[in-house]
């Protein structure tokens, strides 16, 4: 055979697995694309819109009149806006570090080989299974001021004047995260347990020979091999914890006064309530920003670390 | 590869946008009719928006009412949610031209959304034919132009249990009632029924019950003036009912998920100021047993002063009509028939339905009243009477591009007031702070 043929050869193997790759490709799109049109028609070209939307004072109706950077320049000096961010700050300032550490702390404790572990698992994802608005209504009996059983059990303890909880403007938000944590530790408790099983048995071995305790053992071998794990979590948290809104909606509604008013509440009363569609579109585009610089420092921060 | 990926995209966005285009503005499919209305005319069917049709049987009782006067008429009634969910759903229906012909201005709030959106016809014709006695027609006017018509006319008045205040020994409502007495009433009777477990009187979550009085009774208080100084008498009254125990506090209200129909209807409360949309729940209750048994009755709602109690004076109340209004978008050859039914929605005809069916209408006349009292269940003495059909009733919410903004400050002012969390004073400045910011006003 001379080198020719064998060029020829290799020539045609080269475009018959470029041709398969291509047709892989195609059969490949044609699985997501009922998905993406779906996601084209829903979620793309509304987003795309709002890039519009948010530099006219469109209200529902008609066309939309240009108004250029108004929406934002108003933004600047609107009180709710300022309080509705400062709520979504202090909101994931406490839900972050609050979920992260009850799950991971709920994922140790139920990675041993215990007797009914099955069952622990299971009740501990129970709450985020649930209904939301069930869950809104259960606690907001739970904490009533006067009947509720966490009062009376805090009068119990001796406490003589407890929190107003989600009556109270100073009390409400951190009954919202009470809550939020409760519901969330379980999902990320998941998250967590899986990527635990994933570090391997002879480095706790190894550790355990090098005489290093459990402490050093959970900082030095189970903390840096849950590293993937821990970054997704964190970035699932922040973006579910800014753009938290249905739980708000319907345990306070953003009450009592606006202590519990977040950015995406606020979007909606402008938008569905008061039919500022043009100024609630401007407030997602904040919000957007907030959410992908956030992600975007998270992700620098984890390379930088894995370098 | 690369072609192929933006071949691929190309497709889909395509494939998107083709989709999109056929929830747009696609003409109605109906062919357009000969204009042959000269003798027997031709059968029309009109489309009406309403919600909950299962629980308000209103709108199929005037469409039906409606159709036996006129039966070249059907109206159809199409089905929105609820509560604020109507106009959430509605609103998209007008933009894409999908609405029905006949829109149920459920809040007068959105009145001038509507209209300044160009999404109600001219309906000041209908207007000009109507009896005087239809109130609250000229709150759909805008810049001099009727845009729909009302058919229904809440008002707040005051519900009381005769049996409770028998029991504690406290003589009924008199409608000499000034809110400084009430507040009294419902302490002494709270002591008299509290054995009962119920209190003297059940105030709602909802700002309207505290604020609705201040803006209707107060002289010179508005909206839209941005000074909310008015608010604090009331105010200082409810919370010092709440304080005294005379009322649930607004903190179980909340959490408790409490329903003003659930603490008048078991006995919770021997008060319960209410609009009159109550009255048909509260019938239809006590006949299901949802309700216990009771001999209850409705007295005129407590007064700002002296001046406007007594049954030589008009109390005066607040409250918003409903009305119905015309979709610009609405076929030519239908529009007589649409007008048609306006008149007759907030005429005789269908008030004497609605009047029925327990429900207020905006017409009030000897009629009305007679049908309304016939029903089986209703208090029948002269003051629930008188309080029924006496009133001056206040707008709640002013037709303006702001009070939208506006109610929800206050809103949020009510709830930190009512929470104990904020001191009235503080409440009412930060809330006239924002409404400078927020609305432009003051």
């Amino acid at each position: 055979m001379s080198i020719e043929v064998l060029l020829d050869r290799r020539q045609q193997a080269v475009r018959r697995r470029g041709r398969l790759r291509r047709h892989n490709a195609l059969v490949g799109w044609s699985f997501i694309l009922p998905n993406f049109v779906g996601f084209a028609i829903l979620t793309l070209l509304p987003v795309l819109a709002l890039f519009f939307l948010a530099f006219t004072g469109w209200n529902a109706f008609g066309n939309a009149p240009w108004v250029g950077s108004d929406n934002f320049t108003r933004m600047i000096s609107d009180r709710l806006f300022h309080e509705a961010l400062y709520n979504t700050v202090y909101y994931t300032a406490f839900h972050i570090p609050l979920t992260f550490a009850a799950s991971l702390g709920l994922a140790l404790l139920l990675n041993r080989k215990l007797r009914g572990v099955a069952f622990f698992r299971t009740a501990a994802f129970f709450p985020y299974i649930t209904s939301i608005v069930a869950i809104a209504v259960v606690w907001n009996m739970l904490f009533s001021p006067e009947f509720g059983p966490i009062n009376q059990f805090l009068q119990a303890l001796g406490v003589s004047d407890p929190p107003g909880w989600t009556s109270s403007t100073d009390w409400s938000m951190p009954a919202v995260i009470i809550v939020a944590t409760w519901r969330e530790m379980g999902y990320y408790m998941l998250l967590f347990l899986a990527g635990l099983q994933t570090i391997p048995a002879d480095l706790y071995e190894a550790a355990r020979v090098d005489g290093a305790g459990a402490w050093q053992r959970f900082w030095n071998v189970t903390l840096p091999g849950l590293r993937p794990t821990t970054f997704f979590v964190t970035v699932m948290l922040m973006i579910g914890s800014f753009k938290i809104f249905d739980l708000i909606l319907v345990m306070t509604n953003g009450g009592p006064g606006t202590s519990t008013v977040v950015l995406s509440q606020f979007i909606y009363r402008k938008a569905f309530v008061e039919n500022q569609f043009g100024y609630a579109s401007a407030a997602s585009i904040v919000l957007f920003l907030i959410c992908i610089t956030v992600t975007v420092v998270q992700f620098l921060v984890n390379k930088r670390r894995e370098a | 590869m690369k072609r192929s990926t933006l071949t691929a995209i190309g497709i889909a966005a395509a494939a998107s946008l083709a989709l999109a285009g056929c929830g747009g503005d696609s003409p109605p499919a109906e062919p357009d009719e000969p204009d042959t209305t000269m003798e027997a005319p031709e059968p029309v069917t009109l489309t009406m928006s309403g919600w909950s049709l299962n629980v308000t049987p209103e709108f199929r009782a005037l469409a039906d009412g409606f159709h036996a006067e006129n039966p070249d008429v059907t109206v159809e009634i199409v089905q929105y949610a609820d509560g604020n969910d109507y106009d959430t759903q509605i609103i998209p229906d007008l933009a894409a031209g999908t609405a029905p012909d006949i829109l149920v201005l459920k809040s007068l709030n959105k009145l001038w959304t509507f209209q300044s959106g160009g999404q109600l016809l001219d309906v000041s014709d209908v207007a000009a034919e109507l009896s005087d006695d239809v109130s609250g027609v000229d709150r759909y006017e805008i810049d001099g132009v009727t845009w729909a018509i009302p058919y229904r006319q809440d008002s707040w008045v005051l519900y009381y249990n005769k049996d409770l205040f028998d029991a504690a020994g406290v003589d009924y409502p008199d409608g000499t009632w000034t809110w400084d007495e009430y507040a009294a009433a419902a302490e002494v009777l709270t002591a008299g029924v509290s054995a009962q477990g119920a209190k003297g009187t059940y105030q709602h979550s909802w700002q309207s019950i505290v604020q609705g009085p201040a803006l209707a009774q107060t002289p010179g208080a508005d909206l839209l003036s941005g000074d909310y100084g008015y608010l604090k008498p009331y105010y200082e009254r409810a919370l010092a009912m709440q304080n005294a125990g005379a009322q649930e506090t607004y903190g179980t209200v909340t959490t408790s998920s409490l329903t003003y129909a659930a603490q008048f209807g078991t006995q919770k409360t021997a008060m319960l100021p209410m609009g009159s949309w109550y009255i048909a729940t509260i019938l239809q209750q006590q006949a299901s047993g949802e309700a216990d048994d009771f001999e209850w009755g409705i007295a005129p709602i407590p007064q700002f002063d002296d001046s406007t109690t007594g049954s030589d004076n008009v109390p005066v109340t607040w409250g918003d009509p409903t009305g119905a209004g015309i979709n610009p978008a609405i076929d030519e050859a239908k529009l007589d028939a649409a007008k048609r039914f306006l008149a007759w929605l907030a005429g005789e005809g269908g008030a004497t339905v609605l009047a029925g069916l327990g429900v207020t209408p905006a017409l009030s006349n000897d009629v009305v009243t007679d049908t309304f009292f016939a029903l089986a269940g209703l208090p029948t003495d002269e003051l629930s009477k008188w309080a029924f059909t006496t009133h001056d009733t206040r707008p709640e919410n002013p037709v303006s591009a702001e009070t939208a903004t506006v109610q929800g400050i206050l809103n949020d002012a009510h709830s930190a007031i009512m929470s104990g969390s904020v001191a009235v004073d503080d409440a009412i400045a930060e809330a006239e702070t924002r409404v400078a910011s927020e609305a432009g006003i003051g």
